[in-house]
């Protein structure tokens, strides 16, 4: 007994300081890293850049190198700077022989983030289906949201915690002749109230067919969606942007991405190189002519300029590697091995060693 | 005759600082031994070795012929122990102390305790916690005394006490060892009620011991020596002469010397002096006496 | 002579206990109310739609209770042994040294658990019926690892009380900290669940500590 007493008193302190040194080095020794702000912009046809530099504020540059003022930025990105070019009077009448007019800009204009730990997170396999067609200018939450089992989709009344059993029967059966297999492996939606529509469900049935759920006039909704062959979903993201263009954006299991079309329920390929939603982040500012996508990697970003109706790349810039600090060198000289509990890459508590 | 406790070359340290070194002695069974020694000499440290809860830097300790750092829990039915201050569960009342005892040893005498306890006039629901450090002493031998062990380990069991509550202990403890034949080791900073008490001690100086004799042997041949010597004479201490004093003109000292022998020794040494007398000694002065009063 | 190990500590700690007892089960009971409120004065969809699109599981006032209550009860059972070193009696008894530490944690413990499961009953049994079972566990499931803080914060804490050396005293209590730390590092509710297991097996294994504190009061470690 003595000695596991001890191995385990020698054990709990070598991991206490496996893990609370390093740490203790990293918040003395690090310091804020500075990323610019980057958009594409169609007029110059080029990035632009704005960032804090050492010692003289902020800047604006294109890939060139060239500075630019804020006016000059708000005239090159004017789908982005829209409101100002309005103030200043300054908001073109056309762009690209297009004719702007801020209602098309807002209708067109989307941003979308999404991080690991949104896709790493625990969560209550609970979802509520919104009525799309009910109708009224205004979404509302339903009174009962639903599970998918084994056997089926089950819709629980909040109220007094039961099932319903017809509407359960109803959908089950609706997906069923579908074609659906339960249970479910994905399922993706946005149930919140503060949109402008509601889709419904992205789903991934057992053998990870992707189908489509709504519930429309308080009766289900179910398209089986034909994927190109060989495609394997893994990830999915119901999108219910204004401009209703797309319904949803899927990963599959090689980390390529995809636009589901809204209708056609077409996928098409966007010509990014790898996002893997488990460790990257991507932020995509998109507008009527083109989207700024950046993938945030645990390593470094990658920026792509994406041309707005067919997702082909425009314009891809990688910026280089900052270079690693002293500090960080020798922390992984003197740390060879570390130990976390969390990670900004997802939202669990578990010892992760490096 | 058969030793119930046998230390052999014990030394301790606590860090740097040396307690003693080398330290054997043995307490046969039936007899009473006190240690007395003065403060710092070690008389805790070795009680607290001889309990079990300090392991000496070297040298063993046994107890019924087994090492009591790797002793059988069970031979501790045994011994009973009483810690410094007659601490007790201060959390039980006089009931629930004695019930729990009670699982432990099988000869439990459960009327030796109750009788000791009748006498204190404290209700049975009475928390130890809320008993003067008296009372609390009964409790505490009532539970020895009940227990009924082989060897009794006292720490000094007159801390706190005042002298009825004392003599009451001595007396309890006396007839109860000198009837069962017991054997007890303790230790007391009150060398006059040691006297009452013990058969054997052992006196312990700096780093080793003294003496070790019945005390009645001590008593009988230790001396103070009182002589008239001129003023500022100075006598030096040796071999058999205990912590010889000069104030004015009137010599003081100690020994195991017969009268005769004494006054050879003082001739032969050459001291001038007149008026030699011999004086017995109670335990107290004795021990002043073989140890100085620094 | 077990029980009469458990009657020695049930005297140390059943006022405590039923402190213990009276006090989670009044925080559970107050965060069950809240939850009550929820519905009587916005209803049971407003209480499910909370839950289910934001963080909330309307216990959190709960977090550190069981910590506490652990740490208490340590501090109710073994401060009583270490003063005036009591200590010296329960280990002179004819009973084996491990097997009488373990004892004592194990009365500890056993009180522990069945106030934690008291705990869990009472919100299990309220919950279920106004909530999905996959709330249910959300909540619950986010509970445990406080409750298990609660374990672990009571076997380190006995390591630390029964400790008989200050300095080495003061080094367990901040490994305790930190090892206690490890069971608040995320608000985000089910983030434990993987972890669950072997965060328990630690606290099982915790119960080891307290014997190398007991072995150093034996050959008598002190400052």
């Amino acid at each position: 007994m003595l000695r596991f007493s001890k191995i385990l008193f020698y054990t709990t302190l070598v991991l206490l300081l496996v893990w609370q040194l390093p740490w203790c080095y990293n918040f003395l020794t690090s310091k804020p890293t500075k990323a610019p702000f980057v958009l594409y912009s169609s007029v110059l046809g080029d990035f632009i850049l704005t960032g804090n530099e050492d010692g003289t504020g902020i800047k604006r540059r294109d890939l060139s190198g060239n500075e630019y003022t804020q006016r000059e930025v708000d005239s090159l990105l004017p789908t982005f700077y829209y409101r100002q070019l309005m103030t200043d009077e300054r908001f073109p009448d056309t762009l690209q022989g297009v004719p702007l007019t801020v209602r098309a800009l807002q209708q067109e204009n989307f941003n979308f983030r999404i991080t690991p730990s949104d896709v790493n997170h625990p969560y209550i396999p609970l979802y509520p289906l919104l009525e799309s067609m009910s109708g009224r200018v205004d979404l509302a939450m339903p009174d009962d949201v639903f599970r998918i089992t084994k056997q089926g989709i089950e819709f629980i009344e909040m109220a007094n915690n039961t099932v319903k059993e017809e509407k359960s029967r109803q959908f089950t059966e609706a997906l069923l002749k579908k074609g659906f297999t339960f249970p479910s492996t994905a399922i993706a939606g946005n149930p919140t109230t503060r949109k402008e529509y509601d889709e419904g469900y992205l789903v991934l049935d057992a053998n990870a067919r992707l189908f489509h759920l709504k519930r429309t006039k308080d009766r289900p909704y179910v398209r089986a969606i034909d994927l190109p062959e060989g495609l394997q979903i893994k990830h999915l993201f119901l999108t219910e942007f204004r401009n209703k263009r797309s319904l949803g954006f899927l990963v599959d299991v090689n980390h390529q991405f995809y636009v589901l079309e809204t209708k056609t329920y077409d996928v098409q390929k966007v010509s990014i190189r790898a996002y893997n939603p488990e460790a990257d982040a991507i932020t995509i500012f998109g507008n009527m002519f083109d989207w700024t996508v950046r993938i945030t990697g645990a390593e470094q970003d990658e920026f792509y300029a994406l041309a707005a109706d067919d997702y082909s790349l425009i314009k891809k810039y990688e910026p280089q590697k900052p270079e690693k600090s002293l500090a960080q060198k020798l922390g992984a000289y003197l740390f060879p091995l570390r130990l976390s509990f969390t990670s900004s890459s997802d939202k669990y508590v578990k010892p992760r060693f490096h | 005759m058969e030793n119930i406790i046998e230390c052999i070359d014990l030394t301790h340290y606590y860090g740097k600082r040396m307690i003693y070194e080398n330290l054997s002695f043995s307490v046969p069974r039936g007899r009473i031994l006190g240690l007395l020694g003065k403060n710092g000499t070690g008389k805790t440290t070795t009680i607290n070795i001889l309990s079990g809860y300090l392991k000496p830097r070297s040298g063993k300790c046994l107890i019924f012929g087994q090492e009591i750092q790797k002793m059988d829990p069970v031979l501790r039915q045994n011994i009973g122990l009483l810690i410094e201050g007659h601490v007790q569960y201060q959390f039980m009342n006089i009931e629930q102390i004695e019930k729990f005892y009670a699982s432990f040893y099988p000869r439990w005498k459960k009327e030796a305790y109750y009788e000791l306890m009748n006498k204190l006039k404290v209700a049975p629901g009475q928390r130890i916690s809320r008993m003067s450090c008296g009372q609390r002493s009964q409790v505490a031998l009532g539970l020895i005394l009940a227990q009924d062990p082989e060897l009794l380990v006292l720490d000094d069991f007159s801390l706190g006490l005042d002298p009825g509550y004392r003599r009451l202990f001595v007396d309890y403890l006396r007839e109860y060892a000198l009837s069962e034949n017991k054997t007890v080791f303790l230790t007391s900073h009150i060398i006059q009620d040691m006297e009452r008490l013990i058969d054997d001690c052992i006196m312990m100086d700096y780093g080793s011991i003294l003496i070790q004799q019945p005390v009645r042997q001590l008593l009988d041949t230790i001396r103070c020596y009182t002589a008239t010597v001129p003023e500022g004479f100075e006598l030096q201490p040796e071999e058999g002469l205990y912590h010889p004093s000069v104030r004015k003109n009137k010599l003081e000292v100690f020994s195991f010397l017969p009268a005769e022998d004494m006054e050879a020794k003082l001739k032969e040494k050459q001291v001038p002096f007149n008026d030699l007398k011999a004086d017995k000694l109670n335990l107290e002065d004795a021990f002043i006496g073989l140890t100085g009063k620094y | 002579m077990w029980k009469a190990i458990f009657y020695k500590e049930w005297i140390k700690t059943r006022w405590y206990f039923v402190l213990a007892l009276l006090l989670t089960l009044g925080f559970a009971g107050y965060c069950l109310l809240r939850m009550n409120r929820v519905i009587v004065f916005q209803g049971p969809a407003h209480l499910w739609e909370v839950m289910l699109s934001r963080d909330v599981i309307f216990i959190d006032l709960l977090q550190y209770i069981p910590l506490l209550v652990g740490i208490l009860m340590a501090i109710v059972q073994f401060v009583p042994e270490m003063h005036h070193k009591c200590l010296k009696l329960t280990l002179h008894l004819p009973y084996p040294a491990l097997r009488m530490v373990m004892t004592m944690l194990l009365s500890g413990l056993a009180l522990l658990v069945f106030c934690f499961v008291s705990n869990f009953l009472l919100m299990g049994i309220y919950l279920q019926q106004v909530l999905a079972p996959e709330m249910t566990k959300h909540i619950l499931m986010t509970a445990l690892p406080w409750y298990l803080a609660g374990l672990t914060g009571y076997l380190l804490v006995s390591w630390v009380c029964l400790e008989p050396a200050w300095k080495r005293r003061v080094i367990n209590l901040a490994i305790s900290v930190f090892v206690l730390k490890i069971f608040y590092m995320s608000s985000t509710p089910e983030a434990y669940n993987s972890f669950i297991p072997w965060l328990f097996m630690y606290t099982v294994m915790a119960t080891s500590l307290s014997w190398l504190s007991v072995l150093r009061f034996k050959i008598g470690k002190q400052d």
